[in-house]
């Protein structure tokens, strides 16, 4: 099949208009992703247009006798609730804490596991373990683990410091999320580097060390450049699923773990999804919350759009998609 | 750059919003076979499992020869329930939530029904039973919406002898009342660490503060006052001197450390740590003594009367646990069937055996258990507490159940730790309990 | 998966401490909480929050694994979830990655507009949805079915849509032309070429989209009914002794169970991810 150029004749019958490789391209590729426009127009859109219009009502949850349009009042009011600066305040402060920390140490992970090691499916099952366990769980495991009564943190520390007694989800409760979130999202992410290490074609690495390059500069010339599309995934993914978190703050709330209304965490915690959480199920205010999540989107998408602007820098495809 | 991506929010928004319009007819025409009008035979109950077991069910199923399908009861269902226009046929309430959904006119008043009734008499109906009357203005009297499960004095208290017996003070009386700063002094005397190592709790209430407005307002009812307005369009705190000594009352219990709290939590809730021996003075109603005494516990629990804030004596339930039937029921009389069974035929008499709560209704208090030593001082002093049961508290028709403790645990952290005032504290409280407020107002139009 | 036996010289024991040291620290360190986990399964409820805190519990209580199987009717709601969370990775596998590979690898008016879509798909707040989802289900009387799932995994999943898209953007374009001279449709080439050596991605892809449905508390709770759930939301309720109070030890129990099959699961799939590592004459 050779490519078909040149101007098509004038009347073009289909035939023809399929011999252009552009237009069979093109063809093919709505053709590929087919099964996910479908599932877009049939089961997102809606769901998503019910969404956004809610925003702009003052639907809070009860019955749909009273709800109205309020236009653009939901989100103006966003601009003045003090609660969501300081929700929007402290959770960029977990991300730019979680999602480098939580990279690097996928990286590693995945780096140490890619060598060959002994007892390598123990290691690849500690470390992934944690991303099984249910969030509920989780939590549950670290407000023991953290307690300072009987805990097994405190008391590996008495170990060191006799006296510490230091009360984590009361006075360092954001270390404690941060910790958790971390030691919980390390498994998926590294077990997506570890893909992205398999797929790196080893004569690369073979030839270079015929060349006589040691292992780090193996690692820092090669293997990282080379995995760069699977790092900007992992970055992009852990921002936006940084931005998003609600579950592990309300778990880890003072008090029994559950995520009732009731549950506030404490100011340090008062993330931006949490208060939004709050807003829709205690305060009843779906509309304006709704409207708190949707800024939370372009929040997310400007950053992302950021992101994959300067990635054109740092992110090397091999070939141009 | 940024302009970019708004207009392809604007494109995403409108082509998804050109979907929706399209689609609408065709979900229009998608309802489910489920939507049959009156005599379907089924009836939807969204409760507590623990409420109603699958012995229950069955039981109701014999009973009322109907079918019944349970929703666990969750208030994020409940909403979507009623946004996808098929809300349960029965849903279960508490009293402070029930004003709102009135004034909502999504629950139907069940008045003709219980006069009619053979087995639940209005003349039999126990004192709780008021959280579910309203005029349209008031709670507690009026028409009938619904009915408790099961109640109880929520303002007894039970103390663990043991703790009182280490730090050497002798265990109140069961025959006479406290006040409440007498209790406070007797709780600062019991409460206990070690080592910073939590020993004992002096005074825990209030469900771990998810009741505090409650409390706080059995407290004030005591002078007629509450800590709302009459119109209930605001909430008064500081320019009321009452309501500011109740709060500050309450506030003092956590900030010395008597009571759990943000910055003294435990990893459990009040109840399992009284099991576990580590509250000396525990504030919840009759229903407790089903389950105080633990292994740590035995022997060791004693129940007490409610205290009393201003010398007049009230002691009713607080949260008034029941059923109500939502107006888009599509088949009201099956609905009251049901209802009617589970409050006043064999579920109830279950209940009522199992010491787990007062029964709804007046007849069935003989039911109570009193065989062991331990039920027998708790039916003494519930005995003292009946009398002084018959009052409500009246909630905000305006706000939800949690917006109040919410607000209070919210910004109890930041006080407790220094970061705020107790002042600031107040006003933080009233702004977001008046935001709320004034959103809901406008929503009905009022 | 075989080690090279080589003979170790001396300053090789540097080069093992520089291997094994870190992933030792880090293993500790990410065993702690597993550990305490394990611990605090086999402690009474007396003991759970004691102090002095209880390291060794003096009587290991191996009735609180029969009590989590017991409570939570575990193998009925393990099948469920099994059922569900299978069917959905399965087919949502497949589009992703035949999604993905449309977006990787052809040109076409509107690709990168599209493409945006997808993400933003998966930058919306999930909380945002959750009624409106339930509506859409609702009306069409799909709730209390699996159907949700099945649908959603017809669709694509845009997470793995931009995973697989990533993935498959850095294979070498020389193999997809020698293809097409070869006369290979674009269908050919995904399954000859870029499938068989997606076998890292596919796996890591399907344990994802597997433990989501695993793992998800919210979505079941929402559209599913009290018997024909999933494990997960099934043992966030049923742990509580007959009083209501909730056992901790017991909850532990049933997390060492519920992660049981997986951990069994993952050391099978382990042989797809790392089929390739075989020493290839690296030192150090």
């Amino acid at each position: 099949m050779t490519a078909a150029t040149g101007a098509l004749p004038r009347a073009a019958p289909l035939s023809a208009l399929w011999r252009r490789r552009g237009v069979r391209k093109a063809a093919t590729f709505y053709l590929l992703i087919s099964p996910w426009i479908l599932g877009f127009v049939f089961l997102s859109a809606i769901p998503l247009a019910l969404a956004f219009l809610m925003s702009f009502t003052n639907y809070d949850g009860l019955n749909l006798d009273y709800v109205r349009l309020v236009g653009l009042d939901n989100y103006t009011r966003a601009f003045t609730d003090a609660d969501a600066q300081h929700a929007l305040g402290r959770t960029l402060v977990l991300m730019v804490a979680v999602v480098p920390t939580g990279l690097v140490v996928q990286l590693a992970l995945a780096l140490m596991l890619n060598q060959p090691i002994r007892l390598s499916p123990l290691f690849r099952t500690i470390f992934y373990l944690p991303y099984v366990i249910p969030v509920v769980a989780g939590a549950w495991v670290w407000k023991l683990f953290t307690d300072p009564t009987g805990g097994l943190l405190n008391a590996l520390l008495g170990l060191i410091t006799p006296d510490a007694n230091i009360r984590w989800l009361v006075e360092y409760p954001t270390v404690v999320l941060a910790l958790f979130t971390i030691w919980a999202g390390a498994g998926g992410g590294m077990v997506v580097f570890l893909a992205g290490l398999q797929g790196i074609p080893a004569e690369y690495r073979e030839a270079a060390m015929i060349d006589g390059a040691s292992g780090a500069q193996v690692t820092r010339y090669i293997t990282l450049p080379l995995l760069t599309p699977v790092i900007f995934f992992n970055l992009v993914i852990g921002i936006i699923a940084a931005l998003q978190i609600l579950v592990q703050p309300m778990l880890l709330a003072p008090g029994i773990v559950g995520l009732g209304p009731g549950t506030v965490p404490p100011s340090d915690n008062y993330l931006y999804v949490v208060h939004g959480y709050i807003t829709i199920f205690v305060h009843q205010l779906f509309g304006y919350g709704s409207a708190l999540l949707w800024l939370l989107f372009l929040v997310v998408v400007a950053l992302t759009f950021v992101l994959f602007k300067t990635s054109r820098r740092w992110v090397f495809y091999g070939v141009e998609p | 750059m940024t302009p970019r991506a708004t207009r392809r929010q604007v494109l995403i928004g409108a082509g998804a919003l050109a979907a929706a319009a399209a689609a609408a007819p065709i979900l229009a025409a998608c309802q489910p076979a489920t939507q049959k009008t009156g005599g379907s035979g089924k009836v939807v109950v969204m409760t507590d499992p623990n409420e109603f077991s699958d012995d229950d069910r069955k039981t109701l199923e014999d009973a009322t020869k109907l079918k019944i399908e349970v929703v666990k009861s969750d208030l994020t269902t409940l909403y979507a329930m009623w946004a996808a226009g098929n809300p349960p046929d029965i849903f279960r309430v508490q009293a402070a939530g029930l004003p709102q959904y009135i004034s909502r006119k999504m629950v139907k008043s069940l008045q003709s029904y219980f006069a009619n009734s053979k087995l639940l008499k209005p003349e039999d109906l126990a004192p709780a039973n008021s959280f579910y009357r309203s005029d349209g203005k008031t709670v507690g009297k009026g028409d009938l919406y619904g009915m408790v499960k099961d109640w109880s004095p929520d303002f007894t208290l039970f103390a663990y002898t043991k703790a009182f017996a280490d730090a050497g003070v002798t265990v109140p009386s069961d025959t006479t009342p406290l006040s409440y700063d007498e209790l406070h002094a007797l709780a600062k005397k019991v409460d206990r660490k070690q080592g910073g190592k939590r020993v004992y709790w002096g005074f825990v209430h209030s469900n771990n503060d998810q009741w505090i407005d409650r409390t706080a307002m059995n407290m004030l009812a005591e002078k007629n006052q509450n800590l709302y307005a009459d119109d209930f369009s605001k909430l008064v705190i500081s320019a009321n001197p009452e309501a500011l000594k109740v709060v500050r009352y309450l506030y003092d219990l956590a900030a010395e450390g008597l009571q759990q709290s943000p910055v003294d939590p435990s990893p459990n809730w009040m109840g399992a740590d009284f099991n576990n021996g580590q509250i000396a003075l525990l504030q919840y109603g009759y229903w407790f003594s089903a389950m105080a005494e633990s292994d740590t516990t035995k022997g060791k629990t004693v129940m007490l009367p409610a205290p009393t804030w201003a010398g007049v004596r009230r002691d009713p339930t607080m949260t008034a646990t029941g059923w109500v039937i939502s107006s888009q029921t599509k088949d009201a009389d099956a609905a009251w069937t049901v209802f009617e069974q589970y409050m006043g035929g064999k579920p109830a008499q279950d209940r009522a055996k199992s010491g787990w709560g007062v029964p709804g209704l007046r007849s069935l208090y003989a039911q109570m258990p009193q065989d062991t030593a331990f039920q027998k001082q708790v039916q003494k002093v519930l005995q003292g507490e009946l009398p002084k049961s018959d009052f409500v508290l009246q909630f905000n028709p305006y706000i939800g159940e949690q917006t109040f403790s919410t607000s209070w645990t919210k910004n109890l952290e930041p006080a407790l730790k220094g970061q705020i005032g107790f002042d600031k504290f107040v006003q933080n409280i009233e702004s977001e309990v008046n935001t709320a407020i004034a959103d809901g107002k406008r929503i009905i139009g009022g | 998966m075989t080690l090279a036996v080589r003979p170790r010289a001396p300053g090789r024991g540097v080069a093992l401490a520089l291997r094994y040291g870190p992933l030792l620290v880090a293993a500790t360190a990410f065993t702690l909480p597993l550990f305490w986990v394990v611990v605090t399964s086999l402690k009474k409820q007396s003991e759970y929050n004691a102090s002095p805190v209880v390291i060794v519990p003096p009587s290991p209580q191996w009735v609180n694994y029969e009590l989590a199987v017991e409570l939570a009717d575990f193998a009925r709601f393990a099948f469920n979830s099994i059922v569900l969370s299978s069917t959905y990775a399965v087919l949502v596998v497949l589009t992703s990655a035949l999604v993905g590979f449309g977006f990787a690898r052809h040109r076409a008016p509107g690709r990168d507009r599209l493409f945006a879509v997808v993400l933003a798909t998966l930058m919306v707040p999930s909380l945002v949805q959750f009624v409106p989802q339930f509506v859409l289900f609702a009306r069409l009387g799909l709730t209390n079915t699996y159907w949700p799932w099945v649908l959603w995994g017809l669709g694509g999943s845009p997470f793995a849509i931009f995973l697989f898209r990533q993935f498959f953007s850095s294979f070498p374009r020389e193999l997809d032309d020698a293809a097409e001279v070869d006369g290979a449709g674009p269908l050919r080439i995904f399954s000859r070429i870029y499938l068989p050596n997606s076998g890292p991605a596919i796996a890591a892809t399907a344990i994802f989209m597997f433990l989501w449905v695993w793992g998800d508390y919210l979505y079941p709770t929402l559209l599913l009914g009290v018997n024909n759930t999933t494990l997960a939301v099934r043992m966030a309720n049923a742990y509580v002794d007959p009083r209501g109070n909730p056992l901790q030890t017991v909850t532990m129990a049933g997390v060492v169970l519920y992660v049981l099959p997986l951990v069994a699961f993952f050391a099978f799939a382990q042989r797809f991810i790392v089929r390739g590592i075989v020493t290839t004459g690296i030192k150090g």
